[in-house]
């Protein structure tokens, strides 16, 4: 460890005194962390205890955590941070030193994080999106300091980034900027338990059933009780014990009845338990230069989504939740939203009124019900059908070779067909202004809310089965990822797509 | 996007009228010898495996030997000698009203453009058999996910700089 003696040159730009450590509480959930990591060592005890040296097994177990305190400490030690005046340095690294220079003008966004164990502790992780390519890991991290400084920090940065950077007219926001300058802050959107609990309902997912079923293998032998809530034979020997096998026997029903039901628990509990999870109390606020949303029930993310950077809004639904009138808002922007998302759900789970106010601060407007859609060619169902003759074409072999369930893919082949056919009614776009809309699907119905100004470059496709029928499909270059795919506009006559093109590209010459 | 399809149109000379019709100027005629070294490079390995399949395979079982040799080298000619220049005639560009338009393909034909001031930054890259040509690919970037990079290929060296000069100037260097 030679290496702690060499200290690097020390930065000109920061005084000596600036340099600040890490929360020492960090050194707490180093400890924390080290349960998990020590899975890693037990392979190695293994082989101790198979080799018969049992009595090396305590003092090896004990010098891999003393090795890792001691190099958490030391990691602890060697890490600190400096917040310049228009820059943030970080110094990291025990023997490998790294010194990073990030200048605020570069930061994007910011943000704090808090788990479970840091919330106790009263500390947050902050994390600097620097739009570097390299993505999420390339992003510096002070993990982590005492909350009440992760938001100091934070507000340090946005104040000097609301003095340095000057309004380009070309943003999305620009408008809305200039109409509702820097008030306080104030709440847009929150959801209360009685919403979380009608958008968990909504939330119903079979997802979690992969995991009880494969618990319920593993631990079929565990538990004391020998029993398989999937198996409907265990219902029967329940029913059994009662007296009911008579009754059962000749009602097979009501076990295929019993496992429905335990299905359908299953999949409401889970999709109400990810819910609360992920969204307990949900509130966005508006800053005086960023929409800021704080959610979480164990793990609480703040993340503060600057308003020029917005690229596009995204609305998405489900056939059955838009019957109730139930949307869910996003938000492509240049920072990405963790590691997960790649745009930001700003509004999970509301009403379009409440949307259109959330819309309003970043200068989008929805177009009105009574403005007429244009509809793209209906040979955009084109792909659903082939697929479809696919699955007949595969189901007429498999029978012709004597395979019956052959039948299934023959039997779903309409399905397929019918649902490409419906869902190609919906692909439609509008012309709002600066803005153009785009809207697709049938049974996840979606709207695309795409500023001119956002467009980086525009893409006019046609193919040997477009171009007879005189049609070009529009595809945009938009910054910031979305989870939802690329946005275009497919099979639209060619004049139309052109001049859209023109329009779209002129409203980007003026600027 | 290449196009391995023999795409025939209707009139021999549609290829040019294609970006004559669009407005576009074609890429350097040289740019069909890139293509078909490049395309030869690619098909020999392939004509070559097909041949030894044939001499170990294909005439110890007895089958017919010499057919699988004869139709790759056939197939490979007619690849090699017919596609790459319809293949070239099939891009276009154009530079201007400040905005860079690239075109290509005909089975799958893409028209893109990209406005200058949407540039983030630019690379003109040379290949080695370019280089016999003279010639060189310009890739613009954008900060879009979906297109992030243009390229064009077949200019020639010297215009492929006066484009990056050009688009250069309109570069925004900061665009938070």
């Amino acid at each position: 460890m030679n290496e702690a003696a060499a200290a690097l040159p020390a930065d000109d730009a920061v005084a000596e005194t600036d340099w600040q450590r890490l929360h020492p509480a960090t050194l707490l959930l180093a400890i924390v962390k080290l349960g998990p990591r020590s899975v890693n060592f037990l392979p190695a005890l293994a082989a101790i205890g198979i080799a018969g040296k049992w009595i090396y097994v305590i003092p090896a177990l004990g010098l891999f955590l003393l090795l890792s305190l001691v190099f958490a400490w030391l990691a602890w030690l060697r890490f600190r941070f400096a917040v310049g005046a228009d820059e943030i340095v970080i110094e990291s690294g025990v023997l490998a030193r790294q010194h990073r220079t990030i200048p605020f003008d570069r930061i994007q966004d910011v943000s704090i994080e808090q788990g479970l164990v840091a919330r106790a502790l009263g500390i947050a992780t902050v994390g600097f999106e620097t739009g570097a390519g390299g993505g999420k890991k390339d992003d510096a991290r002070l993990d982590a300091i005492g909350l009440g400084a992760a938001q100091a920090l934070r507000a340090t940065i946005r104040a000097h980034r609301g003095t340095a950077v000057p309004v380009v007219a070309t943003g999305a926001g620009g408008g809305a900027e200039a109409a509702a300058p820097a008030t306080e802050d104030r709440l847009l959107f929150a959801m209360s338990p009685k919403r979380l609990l009608v958008a968990g309902l909504f939330n119903f997912s079979l997802a979690a059933l992969a995991v009880v079923g494969a618990a319920m293998q593993l631990f079929d032998n565990v538990l004391p009780f020998d029993f398989n809530i999937f198996n409907p034979l265990d219902w029967i020997d329940i029913a059994e014990q009662y007296g009911l096998d008579q009754w059962v026997v000749a009602h097979r029903w009501v076990a295929g009845v019993g496992a429905a039901i335990s299905l359908l628990f299953i999949g409401f509990a889970s999709g109400i338990a990810m819910t609360f999870l992920a969204n307990w109390d949900f509130r966005l606020t508006r800053e005086p230069r960023a929409l800021r949303r704080t959610r979480g029930l164990t793990t609480r993310t703040d993340v503060a989504l600057p308003v020029r950077r917005v690229q596009a809004a995204i609305i998405v639904t489900g056939w059955l939740r838009r019957r109730f009138g139930w949307h869910e808002l996003r938000l492509q922007s240049l920072a990405s939203d963790g590691e997960k998302e790649k745009d930001h759900q700003v509004v999970p789970f509301g009403r379009l009124d409440e949307i259109d106010a959330v819309l309003a601060e970043i200068g989008i407007a929805r177009p009105g019900a009574d403005r007429p859609w244009a509809h793209s060619h209906r040979i955009v169902a084109l792909g659903g059908f082939v697929g479809a003759g696919i699955a007949a074409l595969g189901g007429v072999i498999a029978l012709a070779v004597g395979q019956p369930t052959g039948w299934i893919p023959l039997a779903i082949a309409p399905l397929i067909a019918a649902g490409a056919w419906i869902s190609a009614h919906f692909h439609g776009w509008a012309e709002v202004g600066e803005m153009v809309a785009i809207r697709s699907g049938w049974i996840k119905p979606k709207t695309t809310l795409l500023p001119f100004a956002s467009v980086q470059s525009v893409d006019l496709a046609t193919d040997f089965i477009l171009r007879p029928l005189g049609l070009a499909t529009l595809r945009f270059g938009v910054p910031g990822g979305s989870a939802l795919g690329s946005h275009e506009i497919p099979a639209i006559p060619l004049d139309i797509a052109k001049a859209l093109r023109a329009r779209i590209l002129g409203e980007r010459g003026v600027a | 996007m290449t196009e391995t399809i023999a795409a025939h149109p209707i009139d021999p000379f549609a290829a040019d009228a294609l970006n004559a019709g669009e407005g576009l100027d074609p890429v350097d005629p040289a740019y069909s010898h890139v293509l078909r070294i490049a395309t030869l490079l690619k098909a020999l390995p392939v004509a070559i495996a097909a041949t030894l399949v044939d001499m170990l395979a294909i005439r110890p079982e007895g089958g017919p030997y010499g057919l699988l040799t004869v139709a790759a080298w056939l197939l490979g000619t007619i690849i090699v000698v017919t596609f790459p220049s319809r293949r070239a005639q099939r891009w276009g560009f154009k530079i201007g009203d400040g905005q860079l338009r690239v075109a290509r393909g005909w089975l799958f034909r893409v028209d893109t453009i990209v406005p200058f001031v949407r540039v983030q930054h630019i690379d003109v890259g040379q290949g080695p058999i370019e280089r016999w040509f003279g010639l060189s690919h310009l890739v613009v970037h954008t900060s879009g996910t979906h297109n992030s990079t243009v390229t064009l290929p077949g200019l020639h060296s010297d215009l492929a700089a006066a484009m990056r000069e050009t688009i250069r100037r309109h570069i925004q260097t900061d665009f938070a």
